[in-house]
C-alpha cells in the first residue's frame, strides 16, 4: 500500500485546536494537566503521551507573511469602506503568531522503531509507525531516540504512546480525526506522493504571491537526509527552530555504528590490558 | 481568502483531487528551491539576538530512565571486568588462580543477577521484561545488550554454581563463555546512551565505549580489591587497575573534548550543574585511586592501601555513570543543545545526513 501522511500547511492555519480536541476524543487520551504556560496562547505546550497533536503558537514582532490576502471587503461592507475589522489581521502591523500544529513525524527511518528492542513499534501497512500497546514494556529506549522529541511514556500507565496516525480509523478507510476536524484544511491527510505534490504547487503559489519564506519541512529524504523524510511534512515560513522542530534532525541509527566500532576496539583494548598483566605477572605460583 | 488560492482536499481524505498540480509545477515554479536542494536555511523573520527556540522550551524528551539504569551501567561494568579477569586467569593457570576465578565467577553471578533487576526495576510495566527477548534487533543497542546480558547472566550463573554441583569442567566451559562476552557487555551501554537524540550521548558516541570499557575493568578490580585477596591477587588486581584508571581518565578527557568539538552547548553539562559537579568528582576519585595504587608503602600497609584505592576508585566509577546519566537528561532539557549544532552542519557537504544518501545505504555512518 502506499505511504500514508499529513501535510500541514501552517499558512492557513487558525490555532482553533480543533484537531487537538478531535485527537483527545478519538483516541480517548486522557488529560495531561491543566497548566498555564504563561508564555501564549499554548498552554499545551509540546507533544508527549497523551497529547498527539499540539498546536504551537509562535508570537513575533512584525505581520504574518500572508497579511493582506485575506479578502475582507465582504465582511466591511459597502458602508464602511476601508473600515478595519475587529478581528482578523493585527491592524498596527506590530505583531502576529505563526500557528502550527504538531504531531508524530511518522519518519522513513524512524528512530523509536529501530531502537525498539522489544518489537513493539512496527511500521503498519500505511508506513506509518505503530505502538502495539500490548507489547511495549516501557524500557524508554525510543523516547530518548526520537529526534523530535514526540514519543513519550506514560506515567501511570508505564508505556510508551504516541501518534497513530488513526490506524484504526484507517482501517476503517477513514482519515485520521484530527485532520476530519481541521476548518482551514491546514492539515491535509492522503498518500505522501500526492500531498508533496500539493505541498510544492502551494509553496510555488505562496512564492508568487510574494511569500518567499515559504518551504516545505521534511518533505524528502532529500531535504532532510536524517529520518528518510518524514511522512507528515510541513509547510513553514520561518526557521524550524521557531516550531520547536530540529534543522537536521537523525534517527540515531544513522549514526550508531561508529559507536559500535568504537565499542570493538574497546574490547579488543580490554582483552589485551588484562592478558597482558597477567603474562607480565606470570602463573600463580602456588 | 482569494479566488485563485488552491483548496488542497475536501473531505473524507480526498487527496487525489490536486486539480492540474502537475500544470501548476510546471509553470510559476519560480523562486522555488528544486528537490534536492542541501541547504534548508531559510531567512528569518523573527531576526532576534540569539538562536531561535520554542519559548526555550526543551526541544527532545528527557530520558525516563530512573537511578536504577546508571547503576546497572556500573554493575555490568563490574560484571564484565570481572568475567574478563576470571576468564583469562583461568586460561593462563587454572589451579594457581583458583582463587581470583571463583571471586570472578561470583562477582559475575551476583552482578548480572543484581543488574538484571536494576533494569526490570527501570521498566514501565516490569511484568513483560521478557518482551527484551521477543526479537533479535540489531539496530537497536538496547536488543543487542538484552541479548548480551541474558547469555551474560546464564554463563555467569553457571561458572558460579556448577562447580558446587561436581561439573568443574562445564563450570570452566560457562566461564570462558562468559569472558568472550565481558567485553561486549562492559562496553554496549555505551553504544546505548548513544544511540539516543541526546546531544551529549550522540555527539560523543566514539569516545564514550572506551571510558566505560575502562571503567568496567576498573570498577571490576576495585570489587575485588574489597575482597579478601593475598599477595599474589593484589598485585594483579592493581596492575590492571593502574592501567584501567589511566584509561578511564584518558577517555573522560576524551569524551569532553569530543563533545567541545561538535559545540560548547553539547559540552555544557559535562561542566555545569549536578552532571558537572558528578564528572568532576569521578575524575577526581578516580585520580585519587590511581595516586594512591601507585604510592610505594611499606608491606604492612599495602592491605590498607589497596582498601583505600578501591573505596575511591568505586566512588570514581559510579560516579562516572550517574554523571554520564545526568549529562543526557541536562543535555536533552536544553533546546539550544540539540538546534545549534544541526543548524551549523545543516546543508553541509560534511553533514551525517549528506553522506547517508551519498552512500546509499541505511547502515551507512557518518560524522557529525
Amino acid at each position: 500500500m502506499t505511504a500514508k501522511g499529513f501535510l500541514t500547511d501552517t499558512t492557513v492555519c487558525i490555532g482553533c485546536k480543533a484537531c487537538e480536541v478531535a485527537c483527545k476524543q478519538w483516541n480517548q487520551l486522557p488529560d495531561d494537566g491543566f497548566v498555564f504556560t504563561g508564555t501564549s496562547y499554548d498552554n499545551t505546550g509540546d507533544l508527549g503521551a497523551s497529547t498527539w497533536r499540539h498546536v504551537a503558537f509562535i508570537e513575533r514582532p512584525g505581520k504574518h507573511p500572508t497579511d493582506g490576502f485575506a479578502d475582507l471587503s465582504w465582511f466591511e461592507g459597502d458602508e464602511a469602506p476601508g473600515a478595519k475589522p475587529a478581528f482578523g489581521p493585527d491592524p498596527t502591523g506590530d505583531f502576529s503568531w505563526l500557528m502550527m500544529s504538531d504531531v508524530c513525524k511518522h519518519c522513513v527511518h524512524a528512530g523509536c522503531l529501530d531502537v525498539c528492542p522489544t518489537g513493539s513499534i512496527i511500521r503498519t501497512e500505511f508506513e506509518s509507525v505503530y505502538v502495539q500497546p500490548d507489547i511495549c514494556n516501557g524500557c524508554g529506549m525510543c523516547v530518548a531516540a526520537c529526534p523530535f522529541g514526540v514519543i513519550d511514556r506514560r506515567e501511570d500507565d508505564g508505556r510508551a504512546w504516541k501518534c497513530t496516525l488513526c490506524y484504526d480509523r484507517l482501517k476503517g478507510g477513514m482519515e485520521p480525526a484530527c485532520a476530519k476536524a481541521c476548518p482551514t484544511d491546514s492539515i491535509v491527510f492522503g498518500d505522501v506522493d500526492e500531498l508533496r505534490q500539493i505541498a510544492e504547487q502551494r509553496v510555488a503559489t505562496l512564492h508568487e504571491r510574494g511569500v518567499e519564506e515559504a518551504y516545505l519541512y521534511g518533505e524528502s529524504a532529500e531535504s532532510q537526509p536524517g529520518t528518510g523524510g518524514l511522512n507528515a511534512f510541513f509547510l513553514l515560513v520561518d526557521d524550524p527552530e521557531y516550531y520547536n522542530l530540529p534543522p537536521d534532525p537523525v534517527d540515531p541509527t544513522v549514526t550508531v555504528g561508529d559507536s559500535w566500532r568504537a565499542a570493538a576496539a574497546t574490547g579488543l583494548a580490554m582483552v589485551a590490558a588484562v592478558v597482558g598483566v597477567f603474562v607480565s605477572i606470570g602463573k600463580a605460583g602456588r | 481568502m482569494t479566488d485563485d488560492t488552491p483548496r488542497f482536499i475536501g473531505d473524507q481524505g480526498r487527496v487525489g483531487d490536486a486539480v492540474g498540480a502537475e500544470q501548476q509545477r510546471d509553470s510559476g515554479h519560480d523562486g522555488y528551491p528544486a528537490p534536492g536542494r542541501t541547504d534548508h536555511r531559510r531567512p528569518s523573520l523573527a531576526a532576534e539576538d540569539g538562536s531561535p527556540t520554542y519559548y526555550d522550551q526543551p526541544a527532545i524528551k528527557e530520558p525516563v530512565w530512573i537511578w536504577s539504569v546508571p547503576a546497572y551501567f556500573y554493575t555490568g561494568g563490574v560484571v564484565a571486568g570481572a568475567a574478563l579477569i576470571g576468564a583469562v586467569a583461568q586460561l593462563v593457570d587454572r589451579d594457581g588462580y583458583d582463587g581470583v576465578v571463583r571471586r570472578c565467577r561470583l562477582l559475575a553471578a551476583a552482578g548480572t543477577a543484581l543488574g538484571t533487576a536494576f533494569l526490570v526495576h527501570d521498566l514501565g510495566r516490569p511484568t513483560r521484561f521478557l518482551n527484551m527477548l521477543r526479537v533479535f534487533r540489531p539496530t537497536s543497542a538496547m536488543s543487542m545488550g538484552s541479548w548480551t546480558l541474558a547469555a551474560s547472566s546464564g554463563t555467569a550463573a553457571a561458572a558460579a554454581t556448577l562447580p558446587s554441583l561436581g561439573a568443574p569442567r562445564l563450570a570452566d566451559a560457562a566461564g570462558l563463555a562468559a569472558g568472550v562476552l565481558a567485553p561486549p557487555l562492559g562496553t554496549y551501554t555505551a553504544v546505548l546512551v548513544s544511540d539516543t537524540a541526546v546531544p551529549v550521548w550522540q555527539s560523543t558516541r566514539r569516545a564514550m565505549p572506551a571510558l566505560f570499557g575502562a571503567s568496567a575493568l576498573s570498577s571490576a578490580t576495585d570489587a575485588l580489591d574489597l575482597l579478601d585477596l593475598d599477595e599474589h591477587e593484589e598485585r594483579l588486581t592493581r596492575r590492571i587497575g593502574i592501567v584501567a584508571k589511566t584509561g578511564e581518565l584518558a577517555a573522560a578527557v576524551t569524551v569532553e573534548r569530543a563533545a567541545e568539538d561538535v559545540h560548547e552547548r553539547v559540552a555544557r553539562p559535562l561542566r555545569e550543574g549536578l552532571s558537572g559537579g558528578l564528572w568532576r568528582a569521578a575524575k577526581l576519585a578516580t585520580a585519587t585511586s590511581l595516586v594512591l595504587s601507585l604510592l610505594p608503602v611499606p608491606k604492612r600497609l599495602r592491605s590498607l592501601r589497596r582498601i583505600l584505592s578501591a573505596l575511591a576508585g568505586t566512588v570514581g566509577a559510579l560516579a562516572t555513570r550517574f554523571a554520564v546519566f545526568h549529562a543526557g537528561t541536562a543535555s536533552a532539557r536544553d533546546p539550544r543543545a540539540t538546534f545549534e549544532p544541526q543548524r551549523e552542519r545543516s546543508g553541509g557537504a560534511g553533514s551525517v545526513a549528506a553522506r547517508r544518501v551519498g552512500a546509499g545505504t541505511e547502515t551507512q555512518t557518518g560524522s557529525v
